[in-house]
């Protein structure tokens, strides 16, 4: 008996090493990365840490997890330690029976869960997983207690089916391209995560798009062996748990996008397969089945369509979601530099707007000469080389725009009533290019990202001051790439300093009803500012209703990553459905802090709500 | 962007104005011994706040004291004095970011010689003036001369005063342009004959600004595009004038107005009334802009934001004059910048502005009583820091409906009854008589706003004591109006309903029959507007009234839009009769008249006899709530009249309320009269 359990030990790690040969294979299509193997050594601390508060967030499943994978990891352990080891004795029996009921108590909440699983679960595969569970730690129990009773019969019989059926499961996934693969992947992706700085930095970088080669032979990622080989892992880490589908707002407004059906698309042309053994929700309005990577491994069209691409707002609420730390917007953005610079394949709206900017240096095409037009009267400076401000005050598009005007002009008035020194930039401000990036045209961002630096670096001041969190992130992050080096702030977290500073005065009481507040996605998950709007609505006394979506998991307004100009067909638009959870909480203003909200929001036709921005809330609270 | 040729600044010489929405020159009749005066300051204060880019105000102010100035109480610049108070109006306006300008000239013959220093007036020939009655004599060339330096003189005190600059006006038959005019100019010296000659004075007159001023001050033309008149210039010839005014490069910028105004009818264009279609002569400001080489600003019935930003995007003009819609909605830039284009209160061209101008009156706007009373009144009710009450206002009249909107601005809980299926009172009769329609507007804009402000409006209800009792209102506003005071006279037949009332008529009640006397004891709108519907229906109508004229009370720039339609269709005017009774005689009716100054009778034999004699007020409500209320309702006259709260507000019983009433139910007010009552007294509840 014992020598069948040994027998079954050495199938499992034979099959397991058989896996992660095959794995590695596929892992290794991809580009080389320069990682060190000791990250290996930070899995623990990884898992336990860094993981631990994205799975706590779900504390039933965490437990879960804890349950199985600790019960059916630990227990086969100890039967290496037991049995192929000669350990056996009550205690190291009673540590693996304990271990084997902790696995089954796991499997038995899995199985519970898939009862009735909610529409993010994959099923197929997936759904054998509780059973596969329940074969591994029964039929183990029922070997070792056969064993330590020696006794035969149909019990063992019994047992050693189900345990082959287990060690299939578990050991054999990364071989067979199972679920349980999710052993290996998942643990090697901690180590060698695309990110790396996710672990170190919290909240210190959002993103990991890297600059593009304007030499390189190839734009972007157009087949499986473009990403880096770690990029293949993460994705392959996926257990298709369906977060991101729940978080992703393309996927609810019916759009064709799941970001979760994204990934598995990738790992089928990881795996040089069709689509057609995901068994979860599939791209809303498209087909399963009928995809399958092209020649060499080429993603478009037949492996992935743009629209799915270009449906994506980059607002990061799948990467947010994702348990496995998978960084869904970077693939995204890569692909999308392959499809715009490669193939032309931008949708036709979006493709207008980037002629328009590369045209004019504007996303709408208006007149670098009338950026300051919408301060001509406020007694804002226009900075000129060697005169220090403290303030550069960016205007962005929203100097071409009415309603968000309104914003930069009560801002330049607050900064005034606070005594604050600022300065806007005139016409030699140019748009950031975040449009440009988010729909892949990686060189008309680079293009715009390197005039804009090396006009900054003419002038003299302390921070730059943006309405916009699409700025912030762009000239905050994003052209530190391109060795900019800005202190940039968002008008909330400047307003917030001054309000607490004692230099503006919110004496005035307010009449508003219920307020909520909407985090935008490139000041919240982008740029970890959650905050700083929040103790604004605190300073004003408002009624502060807060939505079920909001601050790191607020949901998006539709507009970012060019989504607005791209347009992609759904059943609902994005804007639409935030309001309606707007609605929900019964406000009667919703707050925005962004530009770009604030026009998607105002467009949903609607007389409940009045949007304005937090500043509006400040102004006249500080009558301005 | 939206309205992007709006809000697009525009360089003016020294000037970065901000917006292309303006207030071109009026006279304000604010001026108090000829000087800017608070009122006045405060005036153009709030069109700053309010967001316009430039004003340019003093509407003919006379550079030399050979023009009386008294009855349009002109602000004086021929002398210093003026200095220091146009500083305090340039510092209000350019506290908010805006500009602002005068207008200055010499009016030559257009004006009385009775008043102020009593003098002659110049004029090129000498010819009698028809509007003003003004009989000038001939000018002299050391009176030219004279004038010259005038202008010159003026300019440096406008400059050194800081507003932003000055406008000449060559229009409307000024000094400048009589000179300009064959109409006007019969000379035969260097000063008339060719058009360069007539056009001597001019460049003269602005060469001695330049002189004076320099360059870099802003410095403009207000010129007309056509005169209208036969023996008049023609736009083609103002084409000629403007280009060559620019080529001298002594200019800045041009404002174009249509229309000379030299008799009362072409005057009446000048400020278009609603009579007239939108924007009547903007394609004679964009003729002079084809050879302008200047900026070119127009005002004249433009009343919409999408109307302006029209003008503007089509290249008709550089600056949009929207003067009579800022005197209604100061807020209107503001409001057009914040997407509120439905809030705004838009002009309806009623005129009663500028007809109260040509009155020597200050300039007051029919709709909106707090425009130039902004010391005391309020464009932008503040919410009450006080306790929040019930308020119920019985009558959504203009009184009514102004009481119910300023109170649910304040805060209040608003219910507002009326007994009839829609909100306006008697502006819905007015709005039917021919082309009177526009003055629904003011009842659109009441009808939005009391929605927007949450006011709870119930039609078809005849609110009674018991129904307000009901309310346990803090405060009740009866503005419940008048009835048509055809009954005054039972000699009228009123009662016996041998006469019928204009309400009746308008109202569409009572059919319009072929053959129609209508009585108008008042000489205002309604009276003339009841006729010319009835000749519109197709009646044959005479217009009997005991006033020296038909419409003799509606103002300098309206009786002349009635004198078009009623001379047009035909109508009879018999002024100067009273109806002294009717009777029945078969179908028809007969009307004795009998002539106010020889007293002689004389008979009409009509199908239908309509009577329009203002209103009696409906005071019954009031009667039976006076004794119950908390002041009796009584309104402290002292306090309403220094504007002042109410004594009650600062505490009104539990249990009961304060009783106020406004407009027409005291006695017969227009509509600015009653609107104003509402104010003044609802901004303190």
């Amino acid at each position: 008996m014992s020598s069948l359990i040994v027998a079954l030990l050495a199938i499992a790690v034979a099959g397991f090493a058989a896996g992660v040969y095959r794995r590695l294979a596929l892992w290794r299509q991809g580009r080389a990365v320069d990682l060190p193997l000791s990250l290996l050594l930070q899995v623990p601390k990884r898992y336990l840490v860094d993981l631990h508060h994205i799975v706590a967030r779900d504390r039933y499943i965490a437990n879960t997890h804890v349950a199985a994978a600790g019960g059916v990891v630990g227990s086969f352990v100890l039967l290496v330690l037991v049995y192929v080891f000669g350990f056996k004795n009550a205690f190291t029996y009673g540590v693996l029976w304990g271990l084997l009921v902790l696995g089954l108590l796991g499997a038995f909440f899995v199985f519970k869960r898939r009862q009735s699983p909610p529409d993010r679960l994959s099923r197929g595969h997936w759904a054998m997983v509780p059973y596969s569970l329940f074969a591994f730690g029964l039929g183990f129990l029922g070997l070792t207690i056969a064993e330590a009773n020696a006794s035969q019969g149909t019990l063992a019989l019994v047992a050693t089916v189900l345990a082959i059926v287990g060690v299939r499961e578990i050991a054999g996934g990364a071989l067979l391209s199972r679920p349980l693969k999710h052993l290996l992947s998942g643990s090697v992706h901690l180590a060698f995560h695309p990110r790396q700085a996710r672990f170190d930095q919290v909240g210190a970088l959002s993103t990991d798009l890297r600059p593009m080669d304007p030499e390189a032979e190839q734009y972007g990622v157009g087949k499986v062996s473009d990403f880096e080989w770690n990029r293949l892992l993460s994705f392959d880490a996926c257990v298709e748990c369906g977060k991101c589908q729940e978080a992703c707002p393309a996927y609810a407004a019916g759009q064709p996008l799941n970001p979760k059906k994204l990934i598995q698309d990738l790992v089928a042309g990881m795996e040089g397969r069709s689509d057609q053994a995901y068994a979860g929700a599939g791209h809303p309005g498209m087909p399963i089945g009928t995809h399958q990577p092209g020649s060499d491994g080429a993603l478009f069209p037949s492996l992935l369509e743009e629209q799915t691409l270009y449906a994506c707002t980059t607002c990061r609420a799948c990467v947010q979601a994702c348990p496995m730390m998978i960084e869904h917007v970077d693939a995204i953005v890569d692909m999308r530099r392959f499809v715009a610079l490669e193939q032309g394949g931008v949708p036709t709206n979006a493709q207008a707007v980037l002629q328009t900017l590369r045209n004019t240096d504007t996303v709408g095409g208006y007149d670098l000469a009338e950026r300051a037009n919408w301060s001509v009267d406020l007694q804002l400076p226009i900075a000129q080389p060697g005169q220090h401000v403290e303030v550069l005050f960016w205007s962005g598009e929203s100097a071409y725009e009415l309603r968000n005007q309104k914003t930069l002009r009560l801002v330049a008035q607050l900064l005034k009533k606070a005594g604050v020194n600022a300065a806007v930039i005139g016409e030699q401000e140019l748009d950031t290019g975040d449009v440009a990036r988010r729909l892949g045209d990686e060189l008309l961002f680079q293009n715009l990202a390197e005039r804009n630096i090396n006009y900054l670096n003419t002038l003299s001041f302390d921070r730059i001051l943006t309405i916009d969190p699409h700025v912030l992130q762009a000239l905050g992050q994003e052209y530190r790439a391109f060795g900019a080096d800005f202190e940039v702030l968002h008008h909330t977290q400047l307003l917030d300093q001054l309000v607490h500073s004692g230099d503006l005065d919110l004496s005035r009481a307010l009449q508003r009803g219920t307020v909520t507040y909407h985090d935008p996605c490139y000041l919240g998950r982008y740029n970890g500012e959650t905050e700083a709007p929040r103790r604004l609505l605190d300073a004003l006394n408002l009624q502060v209703a807060e939505m079920e979506r909001s601050g790191m998991n607020s949901r998006c307004c539709g507009w970012g990553g060019g989504a607005a100009f791209s347009d992609v067909p759904g059943e609902h638009r994005v804007p639409d459905l935030r309001m309606q959870e707007i609605h929900a909480v019964q406000a009667k203003t919703v707050a925005v802090a962004c530009p770009n909200c604030m026009t998607m929001l105002e467009g949903v036709v609607q007389d409940q709500t009045e949007v304005v921005d937090i500043v509006e809330l400040v102004a006249e609270a500080a009558g301005v | 962007m939206k309205y992007e040729h709006l809000f697009k600044p525009l360089q003016l010489n020294q000037l970065t104005i901000r917006n292309r929405i303006m207030s071109t020159a009026h006279a304000e009749v604010y001026a108090e011994n000829n000087l800017t005066t608070e009122r006045y300051v405060r005036y153009y204060e709030e069109k700053a706040k309010g967001g316009l880019g430039l004003a340019i105000c003093g509407g003919s102010s006379p550079v030399s004291r050979d023009q009386p100035q008294q009855w349009w109480s002109a602000v004086d610049i021929t002398d210093d004095r003026c200095i220091e108070h146009f500083g305090n109006l340039a510092e209000a306006v350019h506290r908010h970011g805006a500009h602002i300008m005068i207008q200055a000239t010499h009016m030559g013959r257009r004006n009385a010689y009775w008043g102020g220093d009593w003098p002659h007036l110049v004029s090129p020939s000498g010819i009698r003036e028809p509007v003003h009655r003004g009989t000038a004599k001939i000018i002299e060339p050391h009176e030219i001369q004279r004038i010259l330096d005038d202008f010159g003189k003026a300019a440096i005190r406008v400059k050194q005063s800081g507003l932003d600059g000055m406008e000449i006006s060559c229009a409307h038959q000024h000094l400048v342009d009589q000179f300009w005019s064959p109409r006007t100019n019969k000379r035969t010296d260097e000063w008339g004959g060719s058009l360069e000659n007539r056009m001597r004075f001019g460049i003269e007159v602005f060469r001695s600004i330049r002189e004076a001023v320099g360059r870099d001050f802003a410095v403009g033309m207000r010129m007309c595009g056509e005169e209208f008149h036969h023996d008049g210039l023609s736009h083609e010839d103002f084409k000629e004038i403007a280009q060559a005014m620019c080529e001298t490069g002594l200019i800045d910028f041009i404002s174009v107005v249509g229309s000379g105004a030299d008799t009362h009818n072409t005057l009446a264009n000048c400020m278009p009334p609603m009579a007239l279609p939108p924007e009547p002569f903007i394609d004679l400001a964009a003729g002079i802009k084809s050879v302008s080489s200047v900026p070119v600003m127009h005002a004249q019935g433009i009343r919409d934001p999408m109307q302006a930003e029209r003008a503007l995007a089509e290249g008709m003009v550089d600056l949009v004059g929207m003067t009579r819609g800022m005197i209604a909605d100061p807020h209107m830039v503001n409001k057009i910048r914040e997407g509120k284009e439905t809030q705004i209160r838009q002009c309806v061209g009623a005129n009663y502005c500028i007809d109260r101008q040509y009155l020597g009156q200050d300039v007051l706007c029919v709709q909106n009583a707090a425009t130039s009373r902004e010391r005391f009144m309020p464009h932008q009710i503040q919410r009450t820091d006080g306790p929040l009450r019930k308020v119920v206002v019985v009558g959504a009249g203009p009184a009514g409906c102004e009481a119910a909107r300023v109170s649910a601005e304040r805060g209040h809980q608003v219910v507002l009854f009326e007994r009839s299926d829609a909100v306006g009172g008697q502006i819905n009769l007015a709005a039917q008589a021919p082309q009177r329609d526009q003055m629904a507007g003011i009842v659109r804009w009441f009808d939005m706003e009391l929605k927007r402000v949450g006011v709870e409006v119930r039609l078809n209800t005849d609110a009674d004591a018991q129904a307000i009792r009901a309310e346990n209102p803090d405060i009740v506003v009866l503005a419940t109006g008048g009835r048509p005071g055809i009954e005054e006279d039972p000699a009228w037949g009123g009662q016996s309903g041998l006469a019928v009332s204009s309400w009746d008529v308008l109202s569409g009640q009572v059919p319009v029959q072929d053959n129609v006397l209508v009585y108008d004891v008042m000489g205002q709108h309604a009276g003339t507007g009841t006729a010319d519907y009835c000749s519109n229906k197709g009646a044959r109508v005479e217009i009997v009234t005991p006033e020296p004229k038909v419409a003799d009370d509606t103002g300098g720039t309206t009786f002349p839009i009635f004198y078009r339609r009623i001379y047009g269709q035909g109508i009879l005017m018999t002024p100067n009769f009273w109806l002294q009774r009717a009777y029945q005689e078969d179908d028809k009716v007969i009307a004795v008249l009998m002539n106010e100054y020889t007293e002689e009778l004389e008979e009409r034999e009509v199908d239908q006899l309509i009577i329009e004699n203002g209103i009696i007020p409906n005071d019954g409500l009031y009667w039976q709530l006076r004794e119950e209320s908390a002041n009796g309702g009584i309104t402290e006259m002292n306090e309403l009249y220094d504007h002042q709260p109410q004594p009650i507000l600062a505490g009104i019983p539990a249990g009961q309320f304060a009783l106020f009433r406004v407009g027409d139910c005291i006695s017969m007010h227009n509509i600015h009269g009653a609107i104003y009552d509402a104010l003044r007294i609802a901004k303190d509840f």
